[in-house]
């Protein structure tokens, strides 16, 4: 039995891929390594009668037109109230509240300055507006340096327009503001360390760069694609937790026809003639097929997949020169109780840490913070994203219990003394605790079970190359015509019949589906041919 | 000089050698221009000075490159006096008491590298050849007007084309390697290169130099590579001293430019621009005295340009903001010595060849990102990174007899110190400079005659470089070509009609280029080709 296309990889862009093309009647194969589909966007049972998010907390932008096109809703997609605030902790007793409304934001705000407050709602109608303008370009193929068809010079000339569109002084602010540092940003807007230090975190989000490292502003605007003015690290919040995303594009994707097939993992693409002519499992079963879409990243997909000797140097080479260089981890509690945070002001006052926890008391904390891993060290006070989902999903947890989900930065995938062992993994885990102690005291006394993963654990466990949430890290080198490398950004590589559509491509994580999306019409076009 | 009421056709604020540079274009083309200068000599930043009897400095600008060919070749310049004397080496100690070199040499320099790595050996020739042609593919863009790419105008969408035009001729593979220069830092991508640590330090050294960031920071690649981009006599990646120090560079343009008929006034500070309906007249010095021209042409940083030569109502508000954001943020320090004798490096002992280039305490890149840290939190670094030369073994004439100049560039030193730059600040600064320097050259303390040490502080207040920024403004990617000092505002105009910019702060800014200092006479002159308006 041949299949058109096997997708290597059953997260949300593989799953997202083979949906598309099994409606446009190809037979499609989905082989995913794992137990269950998702990638990195699953919900796990971490202890009896608790699930968690284990890997990421956030699925990212989920474009209408994939929902649309999908039918997620109808294969079960529930999104729970998806705009929550940013609780912000500056010690056991003091906190900064930023409601997704600016203007109840500016209240809070008022308390630490009133000129910040004043200017917050220009604030966020500016990130609401420039990263409007990064939306356009995700979706769509990502623009080429060296147009030569009419259709490219057309697209090309449809963003040039609606960069124009955005007005002279916002496409000039839009172009100034990309290779900036977040820290430079904010400084030009606020004075306050509290409100500097809650936005400011999502400018070094997944990424190893402080905040005053040039191109974090581009970070902020990526991670604010598709959000209101106002609603900063902003989650998808979907019944069942994240991994009910991939469950419902799972179903929509069976329901179009494609195939998807558990703990399959693919030990290489097969070659003739130097064109794909399907895969082999690490079982040395042979599955036949005329194309191949690997979502895995590319440098495991041309070095390992592949025989990198069969390939151009100068693309090995280009390859090899992919930064990943993962810094984050993960811990994952299963609670007695819901833990006191200053700012969750009265006992069962839940609404301000029902959305995002930050542990990023001022723009020094989180530069401190990330001075550690240049050296190879775990920061000593990290930055902490945490998030509570079974305030919003009791079903996440026993009744009166809760899952709390904590991404750290930074954890260097790569130690300086060491390696990331049982020990390292332990201390990672203390060091976790006693910074959440110092916000949130007592919590110690609610861990009723806990998981802790390195930038190892998350290689390892989600195939995530050096721990890099996004397959490469999001960076203005890497992304748009840079995106997995220079050259072959348009989801076909050299090798004929291969396809790349994860993460590692345009336009990169956090946007749900969105490589997969955009590659389809790529792999029918080819077909085509 | 005669304070009589004299009329100009121009004025140019500040006889640094952008201000220089374009006066003296000015007069070429039969201008009648003065220039004003607040000191009691030319020169801003490229100044040479006897600080201690005997002994001559480059007080703050030491090397020259960047000066543009074209510029040497219209103002005649070698009659006038310049003179550059090649600078070929570069010796990093490494801390374990041995060293890399960088020879001008090309047979010397591959040996020298295989010793560390053959590996790098091999790779440093394509690293120095796409440098070469990266440094090709934006030399145009120097010599250009940039044109405001907001803009409807015949005049901003033929210079967009042209630019279009450019970068479509360099073809993809060459435009990818110039989106990387521009968007990665110098650490990361001397690591797609390179595996000697030492090397990688070395070079990313030039990556920083005069910002307010790291070697592991997103845009240091650029700034490597606008120092690559030196250029002596058509020759890429030379660099070298001006005989006499670099204020006879500063002398040799003041020196064409009255030849071609400008009058230079010292000791004549600007207080600010006369404006009559939206129109410069002409300016009012400190001393009260007014002089008259309909064309005035600010060589000083944009801060001063915008903010002190002209009263806010003059400008419209989002300028006045966008200059008020423009980042200065000087991050490096000066330390000037007299020498009774020669260093003696212990890794390289002796006077060899070396004392006649560079040395660079760039011992590794965690070494430059420590220095950086301290400057962070407002402190100046603990081990800061040094770029050391000795004129005298090139010049003699800048020292007595069997004595020596060393020149010490240092950093960082925040301009924004926490608790700001006192004297004993000032000398401890100094102090740690001279032990950092010791460790490697442990003579050193007995061989000084005399110190000085420059702040950030100390270049604000001499040469009016805002917050002691050398380029006046960081040569951040969202503060070049069209950006600098201000969208819509970087063709070397202002709102006020007949009132220039041709300060460092302008497109293409940094160094001793002299570059804004000619573009803005061109255009000044409706010669630049681009947009008129």
């Amino acid at each position: 039995m041949t299949h058109d296309v096997v997708v290597i990889g059953g997260g949300l862009n593989g799953l997202v891929v083979a949906t598309y093309l099994a409606k446009a009647g190809r037979r499609v194969l989905v082989l995913e390594r794992r137990t269950s589909v998702g990638g990195s966007t699953v919900t796990e049972e971490i202890a009896p009668g608790f699930r968690c998010d284990t890997c990421l907390h956030d699925a990212g932008w989920l474009s209408p037109r994939i929902a649309r096109d999908l039918e997620l809703e109808r294969h079960g997609l529930v999104v729970l109230r998806p705009e929550r605030g940013v609780l912000a902790p500056l010690s056991a007793t003091d906190a900064l509240y930023l409601d997704p409304d600016p203007v109840s934001a500016a209240d809070a705000i008022r308390h630490f300055s009133p000129a910040d407050a004043k200017r917050w709602p220009d604030f966020t109608a500016l990130v609401a507006e420039l990263s409007g303008f990064l939306e356009a370009l995700y979706t769509a193929p990502p623009p080429r340096v060296d147009a030569d068809t009419l259709a490219e010079h057309v697209t090309m000339l449809g963003l040039g327009r609606r960069l124009r569109k955005l007005g002279k002084a916002r496409m000039v602010q839009l172009l100034r503001t990309l290779p900036m540092s977040v820290a430079e940003l904010l400084d030009d807007w606020f004075e306050s360390d509290a409100v500097k230090g809650a936005v400011g975190a999502q400018g070094i989000t997944r990424i190893c760069q402080g905040p005053r490292s040039g191109g974090t502003a581009f970070v902020l605007l990526h991670h604010a694609v598709g959000r209101r003015a106002g609603a900063f690290r902003a989650p998808l919040v979907v019944r069942g937790g994240t991994g009910a995303l991939a469950t419902a594009i799972a179903a929509s994707a069976r329901a179009a026809g494609v195939e998807v097939r558990t703990q399959a993992d693919v030990a290489r693409v097969r070659l003739e003639h130097g064109r794909v002519t399907g895969v082999v499992l690490r079982t040395g079963e042979e599955i036949a097929s005329r194309q191949v879409a690997s979502t895995t990243d590319a440098r495991t997909t041309f070095l390992e997949l592949c025989d990198p000797s069969q390939l151009d140097p100068a693309l090995v080479r280009a390859v090899r020169t992919i930064r990943f260089r993962g810094a984050w981890a993960k811990m994952n509690l299963a609670l007695s109780g819901l833990p006191r945070f200053a700012g969750s002001r009265t006992e069962g006052d839940d609404a301000h840490v029902r959305g995002t926890i930050s542990i990023a008391p001022s723009l020094d904390y989180l530069e401190r913070a990330y001075d550690a891993t240049k050296y190879g060290q775990v920061s000593a006070q990290p930055y902490l994203e945490v998030r509570v989902p079974s305030l919003d999903d009791p079903s996440l947890a026993p009744a009166g219990k809760h899952v709390m989900s904590v991404h750290m930065q930074y954890a260097p995938y790569a130690l300086r003394d060491g390696t990331w062992d049982g020990a390292a993994r332990t201390s990672l885990g203390n060091g976790i605790m006693r910074t959440l102690e110092q916000y949130a005291p007592g919590i110690g006394g609610l861990v009723q079970a806990q998981q802790v993963l390195s930038p190892l654990d998350l290689e390892q466990t989600f195939a995530l190359p050096e721990g890099n949430a996004y397959q490469g890290e999001l960076t203005l080198d890497q992304i748009l015509f840079m995106r997995p490398v220079a050259g072959w950004s348009r989801y076909r590589t050299p090798v004929p019949g291969l396809y790349l559509c994860g993460t590692g491509s345009h336009p990169g994580g956090a946007i749900a589906g969105g490589a997969g999306a955009l590659a389809a019409p790529e792999l029918l076009k080819e077909a085509r041919d | 000089m005669s304070p009589s009421p004299k009329r100009y056709d121009a004025i140019v604020i500040g006889g640094g050698h952008n201000g220089l540079v374009n006066a003296a274009y000015l007069a070429r083309a039969g201008k009648k221009v003065l220039v004003l200068e607040r000191r009691e000599r030319v020169g801003g930043a490229a100044v040479t000075e006897e600080v201690f009897p005997g002994f001559r400095f480059s007080v703050y600008s030491y090397v020259v490159s960047l000066l543009r060919p074209e510029i040497i070749r219209d103002l005649d310049l070698p009659r006038h006096g310049l003179h550059i004397l090649p600078l070929e080496s570069t010796v990093t100690p490494t801390l374990d008491g041995g060293y890399l070199a960088q020879w001008g040499d090309h047979d010397q320099n591959r040996r020298e590298l295989y010793r560390h790595s053959p590996r790098d050996a091999d790779a440093y020739d394509d690293f120095g050849q796409l440098m070469y042609h990266m440094a090709y593919a934006v030399r145009p863009i120097l010599s250009m007007v940039p044109p405001d790419p907001t803009s409807l105008s015949p005049g901003d969408l033929r210079g967009m084309l042209r630019l279009g035009r450019h970068m479509r001729s360099l073809g993809a593979e060459r435009f990818h390697a110039l989106h990387k220069l521009m968007t990665m830092s110098s650490a990361d991508f001397l690591d797609e290169w390179f595996e000697t640590d030492v090397l990688k330090a070395t070079k990313s050294a030039s990556g920083i130099i005069g910002t307010f960031l790291g070697p592991r920071s997103p845009g240091t690649a650029y700034v490597l590579l606008h120092h690559y981009m030196g250029e002596l006599d058509g020759v890429f990646r030379a660099w070298g001293f001006a005989k006499g120090g670099t204020g006879s560079v500063s002398e040799s343009i003041a020196s064409s430019a009255r030849a071609f008929g400008t009058d230079i006034r010292t000791d004549a500070p600007v207080a600010r621009v006369l404006v009559k309906g939206g129109r410069a007249t002409g300016v009012v010095l400190e001393s009260g005295e007014e002089i008259l021209a309909p064309i005035v042409v600010s060589g000083l940083d944009p801060r001063r340009t915008f903010l002190q030569m002209l009263e806010p109502k003059e400008l419209p508000d989002d300028l006045v903001e966008t200059i008020r954001r423009y980042k200065f943020r000087g991050s490096s320090g000066k330390v000037n010595l007299a020498l009774s004798e020669l260093p003696n490096f212990t890794c390289m002992p002796g006077t060899g060849a070396h004392l006649r280039g560079a040395m660079s305490i760039s011992p590794s890149l965690d070494y430059v990102e420590h220095a950086f840290d301290d400057a962070k939190y407002g402190d100046f670094s603990r081990r800061p990174y040094m770029d050391i030369v000795i004129p005298s073994m090139i010049d003699p004439s800048m020292a007595p007899p069997g004595k020596h100049v060393m020149s010490i560039f240092v950093q960082y030193a925040p301009y924004d110190l926490t608790g700001g730059w006192t004297d004993a600040k000032r000398e401890a600064f100094g102090d740690t400079v001279i032990d950092t320097l010791a460790q490697f050259a442990p003579n050193i303390k007995a061989a000084i005659l005399h110190r000085q040490v420059i702040t950030p502080a100390d270049i604000e207040r001499v040469t009016g470089l805002s917050e002691g920024n050398i380029f006046a403004g960081e040569l951040a990617l969202h503060q070049l070509f069209f950006f600098r000092p201000a969208p819509a505002w970087s063709r070397y105009r202002t709102p006020v009609h007949g009132y220039f910019q041709c300060g460092a702060g302008t497109h293409p800014g940094g160094g001793i280029m002299g570059a804004s200092g000619r573009l803005a006479a061109l255009e000044i002159l409706g010669k630049s080709g681009g947009a008129k308006s």
